[in-house]
């Protein structure tokens, strides 16, 4: 107890008599200086193609999150005046995964040192390559692939938006919750449907749940594979279950679960009760007002997960010049990855931890139209910080960036 | 309104109808658009008012004859007429009015547009905006200086406090103060503004003179975890010895020593404590709990609650006809 409020206090003294400092200075003021964000993203990312029924029809559009980025540029109009630093905001399109490395290592050389990637995985490797040891921070404002938080581990790296495991930890805690520890799991044919079911069956582990079946199946509706893509079969398991998880990043299979199942149970995972960084039906924590900026914004689309990681990399950005005073990389930097803490507009302070570089947050877990719960939940407790219970915490991780 | 006057008969025995110091609670209700109308006495609803959408901050003329409230939903400020309950006008304002301050010898209304990111100037009898001031994203507080010739805004967003010139409309100063700053008091001796920080969990004093954080002040009420400490609140006796700050999540009002600057209570209130006003005599506190749907009342003596009442759907902001 008394060490956590001993350092509780230092910080603000320090602040009190930089904002003093900055006080006695304002008579002249001084040049207007300026720090430019790269936001990278790459031509045709298949993350962003518009998910289609089988025929032509459009079920999800996604779009790129620059808007989260935008927003958070716009909030830093006021302080622009008061730090006398304009934030920019710098696109660009990269062809492939080594353009946007190529890219990065030019505009580090031009001084440009903080960077929003939103790439796919594989684009991370070539990056990680392009930045070791220089002056960057690379925020991951899209992508949840476990393995950039624990084997590549680099020290450059932000991971704004949620890995799978905090993501499937977030709704096994839930589920949990309800007392619905019986649970069936259907995964789909793709990389990330693999990975992300295997996300789940680790969180079900590390809560206590009980997985009654996990089934593979093969979209279509070939009746000679129907044992395979009928959820009424897929689900027929000799196990009754509380809940089935859908993994299926495609999406056309996860529509046609929910009530096609055998018993009439919930569905989760891609579709219904979902995981996410963020919903545009949060209420609280000042989310309505978010959510309304985003929307003018962008010109009426709902904010999602990485809209939020990229409007938070901006806010972190801007904070880390106005707590410190300073546009110096290394001094941003180190009050980024530090102790501090950030309005994450999601109830508990968000934080970066130091052995993965993984950002702290509440996932929330939305219904189509209501957040039903917010991760952690109640009752879950950590010795440090109850947002550690989800995803890796420091003993598990075999990342070390601290040590 | 006549059951009304009637059972305010025995106790204001020569009291016409519509008179002042009736010491009615008005409670804004922000889900369900009305204002309703609390005896203090009975404690029992005596009236209920359908306003524009979304009503919040409330503040009387000072004769108490109309009461202004902020409409975020509908761009407008109702003016509502105390003895008869009618909405008799409207002033327009920019997007989303919270929180505003009322100038009546300039007959000028400062209101915060929290989706405007400003702070709009009204001509009061004019109904019309003589200038909008750009500000920090999701402006809240208002407080204008005893000479009305500073009016103080913060951002909650922002994390900053402006200080915007009457006359010219400029910001003529900021400080960058605690994560998402709400709202604000000023000390009567005119030296300090108190500024709750909703997510540092802390008040943070204002030297208006040098315009920089002198002080902090933190909360923690017993039993309670340190993320719920969301101070948004505030209230401060007009000696200048006693503040009251509402907590937020985490259920309580802190009161606090002003000279020393020390809390020395909690007092246990309802769910998001938000709202908060003191009565003309100080005697009584009211406290409205946005997610509780209730306000509390309470005794400042014995620092205990007497009572909650039930208000409408997330009861923002309380105002007493006393």
């Amino acid at each position: 107890m008394v060490s956590r409020s001993m350092t509780k206090v230092a910080p603000s003294v320090l602040l009190l008599a930089l904002l003093a400092g900055a006080a006695a200075a304002q008579d002249q003021p001084p040049p207007q200086q300026q720090v430019k964000i790269g936001f990278v993203e790459i031509e045709n990312d298949p993350r962003y193609e518009p998910l289609r029924a089988y025929e032509r029809l459009v079920l999800k559009r996604r779009e790129r999150p620059i808007t989260g980025a935008q927003v958070g540029i716009d909030e830093a109009a006021a302080l622009a005046r008061v730090l006398h630093t304009d934030f920019v905001l710098d696109r660009i399109v990269a062809k492939s995964a080594d353009d946007a490395a190529t890219y990065v290592r030019a505009a580090l050389e031009a001084g440009t040192h903080f960077f929003l990637l939103d790439a796919p995985a594989e684009a991370y490797r070539p990056m990680a390559a392009a930045v070791r040891g220089r002056d960057a921070l690379v925020f991951n404002v899209s992508e949840p692939d476990d393995s950039l938080r624990r084997e590549l581990c680099a020290a450059e790296f932000v991971h704004l938006y949620p890995s799978r495991a905090q993501l499937t930890d977030g709704l096994v805690q839930f589920v949990v919750s309800r007392k619905w520890r019986d649970l069936l799991v259907l995964e789909g044919p793709a990389p990330g449907d693999a990975a992300s079911a295997a996300a789940f069956m680790c969180s079900a582990q590390k809560f206590g749940a009980r997985i009654v079946a996990a089934q593979h199946f093969k979209p279509g509706t070939d009746p000679r594979d129907r044992e395979q893509n009928d959820p009424a079969l897929l689900s027929a398991v000799n196990h009754d279950f509380d809940a089935a998880f859908v993994a299926d990043e495609a999406f056309d299979f996860a529509r046609t679960v929910p009530y096609h199942l055998a018993r009439p149970r919930p569905v989760m995972g891609s579709i219904d009760l979902e995981p996410v960084a963020w919903h545009w039906t949060w209420e609280r924590n000042g989310g309505p007002q978010l959510n309304s900026r985003f929307e003018r914004r962008s010109g009426g689309r709902h904010m999602e997960g990485p809209d939020f990681a990229a409007w938070l990399a901006v806010k972190m950005i801007v904070q880390s010049a106005m707590r410190t005073r300073s546009v110096a990389f290394a001094s941003q930097r180190d009050f980024i990855l530090g102790d501090s803490s950030f309005d994450g507009y999601k109830g508990l302070a968000v934080s970066v931890r130091p052995w993965d570089h993984q950002l702290r947050q509440a996932i929330q877990l939305a219904a189509p139209y209501e957040v039903v719960a917010s991760a952690p939940i109640e009752g879950f407790l950590h010795r440090t910080n109850e947002l550690d219970t989800l995803g890796d915490d420091e003993p598990e991780s075999p990342c070390h960036l601290n040590k | 309104m006549r059951r009304l006057v009637l059972a305010l008969l025995p106790i204001l025995a020569c009291a016409p109808a519509g008179a002042k110091d009736t010491g009615r609670i008005f409670v804004s209700n922000e889900k369900t658009n009305n204002i309703i109308v609390i005896d203090p006495n009975t404690y029992k609803v005596v009236g209920d008012v359908k306003v524009s959408r979304r009503p919040r901050d409330m503040h009387f003329d000072a004769a108490h004859e109309k009461l202004y409230i902020a409409c975020g939903d509908d761009d407008v400020i109702d003016i509502l007429d105390v003895a008869t309950l009618r909405v008799v006008g409207k002033l327009k304002t920019g997007p989303s009015p919270e929180a505003f301050a009322m100038d009546e010898k300039r007959r000028r209304i400062y209101v915060s547009q929290e989706e405007g990111s400003s702070l709009a100037i009204i001509d009061i009898e004019q109904n019309t905006i003589v200038r909008e001031v750009p500000t920090g994203a999701e402006p809240e507080g208002v407080l204008i200086s005893e000479d009305g010739k500073i009016v103080y805004v913060t951002s909650e967003e922002g994390d900053l406090l402006h200080a915007i010139d009457a006359d010219t409309g400029a910001v003529s100063r900021d400080v960058v103060v605690g994560s998402r700053p709400r709202r604000l008091a000023a000390t009567p001796d005119g030296k300090d503004l108190w500024v709750t920080a909703e997510l540092a969990g802390q008040v943070d004093i204002v030297d208006r003179g040098k315009f920089v954080v002198t002080d902090r002040i933190g909360f923690l009420p017993p039993g309670m975890r340190k993320a719920d400490v969301t101070p948004v609140g505030l209230a401060m006796t007009k000696d200048g010895k006693t503040a009251y700050v509402t907590l937020g999540h985490a259920a309580h009002v802190a009161v606090v020593d002003v000279p020393t600057r020390k809390v020395v209570a909690y007092i246990l209130v309802g769910k998001r404590a938000w709202g908060i006003t003191l009565s003309a005599d100080e005697k009584t506190l009211y406290v409205a709990n946005g997610l509780g749907d209730d306000i509390t009342i309470i005794d400042t003596k014995t620092r205990k609650a007497k009572v909650s009442v039930p208000a409408g759907r997330v009861p923002y902001g309380i105002a007493v006809d006393d």
